[in-house]
């Protein structure tokens, strides 16, 4: 007999019989998420974007608001000049941001193992726990979170979510890629003492530029 | 058997901890912290207690159907591309991930802290099959330098005070950190590790749920350092408990908010990965292969008798950190993989009672334990049935049965038993200096670390009886 089926009759063995229906089971796990609102906590603001903004703030998250993405180069000059940092950057090979004008920054995709500083897009913000959340796939490399000392995230406020059932919600059925990623903060330990010192493996600055929604033209 | 098992008799692990000053300083300095910042996380959270409820009846649903969960999960992991392997028990384990290794010719392994991991006895496998292992996880990583087993679930290297850090980062770094404050070695073990991430040949890593209807595993650390072991390296292992199942993401969310605020007080880790299947094609980066080892040692045992409500545990760590005893003698004392009150269930289960009848012996049922606990485990009642079953066994030293028969002679006599208590109440008193009493013959084991509080003089009927006749008389 195979482990499997080994461990498959152990379980079965300290359970009763008649096994429960596939579709009781889906049911009853169905009822175990109702009313979240009574067991999740509430938005830190009225707003998405406000409770964001105090949650990431609280967790030495920066975050800066822009009116639009064509902003995005001068902010993040800004940036680099603020933290003494030299003009180059890591560029997630992201349509949107390649069409940006990036002049005076050195641009590269491939990310060194000390890599100063990386930008990429999240896929969605978590209103409740001021999280961002991030894909992997073709032009969204994982290590591009994780190598940088600075990292910095480009997110679109219209893609802000009030709770993480609401991220769990947005995804149930679609194939899920290789990694799902929720980044709260910056990377950080308790491991001495238990006092808290940050950009332990990743990156040590977590700064997101918030893009207003466009702006829709009046009727 | 776990391999961190110490074979020095508990009695004598724990002498020796009292009896460390660092060790009490180190082990403070860490809980009182834990304690103080799950207290503050709860208060700002004031829907804890319904989603303790709920969480509880989330590991209750899937252990009810855990068949079904574990059948689902291995199904879905197949489609993503993971390959599924399964270990009856440790030694079965440490084979499939060895022989994984070896296949791969692999050289270099990193490891993303996993109590799994240790519990089946990995990091000697893998130095048995001649494979260079390295622990990235900040803890792990000092502890690998001082060549010790984890202390707690959550800060594996909670023994260890800064000073001693400073020591064992100046010898196995290089160079040696610039300075011995945690953020300079911080930023040591950050430089020396970095290269090892990225020559890695395989990841380790564990999981804190396995998602049934996705397939993927999840994993959260706060350093980042899980994501940079399961990413570069052309093959990723997850070893994981088959307790470990959650229907879907939804309800991982939901036990998430549970685990983070009573492990560490925060809200949320910083990094909540959710890994599912290898990099697909295309991807920019990511394992082309990913191995799940899934692992029962002992749990589907659990399952069929008293200690099932135990394989609710999501190894939050914050029993042991509200624990009287735990906070006195750490962790190693209890001599196997997990500490603590969850560990004096558990390693009775994984190495057996003979082994480790001492531990649920360990306890002073002041329930704080089950007070804290995320998933509403009866610690106690757990701790009292594995000396139930102790008793039952024979296992009781014979001074000990001869004690608690002289005991239950008395208790059921209830005259003699009060005439023996007013004996005993007076002739304790002659001990006592002050209010306490520090050293009492015949009982060294109790008054070496500990003072006892000097009896009133009377015993509680006596002063019953005479509050109940003044009581009588006022009337
Ligand atoms: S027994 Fe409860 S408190 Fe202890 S580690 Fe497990 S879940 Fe946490």
């Amino acid at each position: 007999m195979t482990a499997r089926d080994r461990i498959l009759n152990a379980v079965r063995a300290g359970l009763p019989t008649p096994r429960a229906t596939p579709d009781a089971i889906a049911a009853e796990a169905r009822a175990l998420l109702d009313a979240p609102e009574a067991r999740r906590p509430a938005l830190a603001a009225p707003g998405l974007a406000d409770s964001f903004c105090a949650k990431a703030a609280a967790l030495g998250t920066t975050v800066a608001r822009l009116p639009d993405l064509a902003a995005l180069p001068e902010a993040v000059r800004g940036y680099l000049a603020d933290h003494g940092l030299s003009a180059t950057l890591a560029l997630q090979p992201a349509p949107s941001l390649a069409v940006l004008d990036w002049s005076g920054i050195e641009r590269h995709s491939a990310i060194a193992p000390d890599e100063p500083v990386a930008l990429g897009l999240a896929r969605w913000g978590i209103a409740e726990s001021g999280s961002l959340v991030i894909h992997s796939g073709p032009d969204t490399p994982i290590l591009l979170s994780f190598l940088p000392l600075h990292h910095i995230v480009v997110l679109h406020e219209d893609r802000l979510l009030p709770h993480l059932e609401d991220y769990a919600a947005r995804t149930a059925g679609e194939a899920p890629p290789r990694n799902a990623i929720l980044i709260t903060g910056p990377s950080g330990t308790t491991d001495i003492e238990g006092s808290y010192v940050r950009g332990a493996h990743g990156p040590g600055f977590l700064h997101v530029i918030l893009i207003a929604p466009e702006a829709r033209p009046a009727d | 058997m776990s391999h961190a098992t110490t074979r020095a008799p508990f009695k004598a692990r724990a002498d020796a901890a009292l009896a460390d000053r660092t060790l009490k300083l180190a082990i403070d300095r860490t809980t009182g912290t834990a304690e103080a910042k799950r207290a503050a996380a709860l208060s700002a959270f004031p829907e804890f207690e319904a989603a303790r409820a709920r969480g509880k009846a989330i590991k209750d649903h899937v252990i009810a159907h855990l068949d079904h969960y574990l059948e689902e999960f291995e199904r879905n992991a197949i489609a993503s591309g993971a390959r599924v392997h399964w270990a009856a028990d440790d030694a079965e384990a440490r084979a499939i991930v060895t022989r994984i290794c070896l296949e791969a010719d692999a050289r270099l392994v990193t490891r993303a802290k996993s109590m799994l991991g240790e519990e089946i006895g990995l990091p000697h496998a893998l130095a048995d099959a001649g494979i260079e292992r390295v622990e990235t996880d900040l803890a792990e990583h000092i502890i690998q330098l001082a060549g010790e087993a984890p202390s707690h679930i959550i800060w594996p290297a909670m023994h260890r005070t800064r000073e001693q850090v400073a020591d064992l980062f100046r010898t196995g770094h290089h160079p040696p950190p610039a300075a011995e404050d945690p953020a300079s070695m911080v930023q040591s073990a950050r430089r020396e590790l970095r290269a090892k991430f990225l020559g890695a040949d395989v990841g380790i890593s564990g999981a804190n749920f396995l998602v049934a209807d996705t397939g993927a595993t999840c994993t959260v650390t706060n350093e980042g350092n899980a994501e940079l072991t399961t990413t570069p390296p052309r093959i990723h292992i997850v070893t994981a408990g088959i307790e470990k199942l959650v229907p879907s993401t939804a309800h991982a969310f939901a036990l998430l908010r549970l685990l983070v605020r009573s492990a560490t007080g925060g809200e949320m880790t910083q990094y909540t990965t959710f890994h599912c299947g290898p990099k697909r094609p295309g991807d920019a980066d990511g394992p082309e292969e990913m191995h799940i080892v899934l692992v029962d040692n002992g749990r589907s045992r659990m399952l069929a008798d008293e200690f099932r409500a135990m394989l609710r545990c999501i190894r939050c760590g914050a029993c042991m950190n509200h624990c009287v005893v735990y906070r006195q003698i750490g962790g190693h004392a209890y001599g196997g993989t997990y500490p603590g009150p969850m560990g004096a269930v558990l390693t009775p289960v994984l190495d057996g009672l003979a082994a480790a009848r001492d531990l649920p012996h360990a306890c002073t049922m002041n329930g704080r334990c089950a007070e804290v606990c995320p998933v509403g485990i009866p610690l106690p009642t757990l701790l009292r049935a594995w000396r139930a079953r102790s008793w039952r066994e024979g296992r009781e030293p014979g001074a000990v049965r001869a004690g608690l028969s002289l005991w239950a002679r008395l208790a059921t006599r209830p005259r003699l038993y009060r005439l023996a208590s007013r004996i005993g109440v007076r002739g304790l008193r002659l001990f006592g200096r002050g209010g306490w009493i520090a050293r009492l013959p015949l009982a060294g084991g109790w008054t070496a670390h500990r003072d006892l509080p000097r009896p009133e003089g009377r015993t509680f009927m006596e002063q019953y009886r005479a509050w109940q006749a003044r009581k009588g008389a006022g009337r």
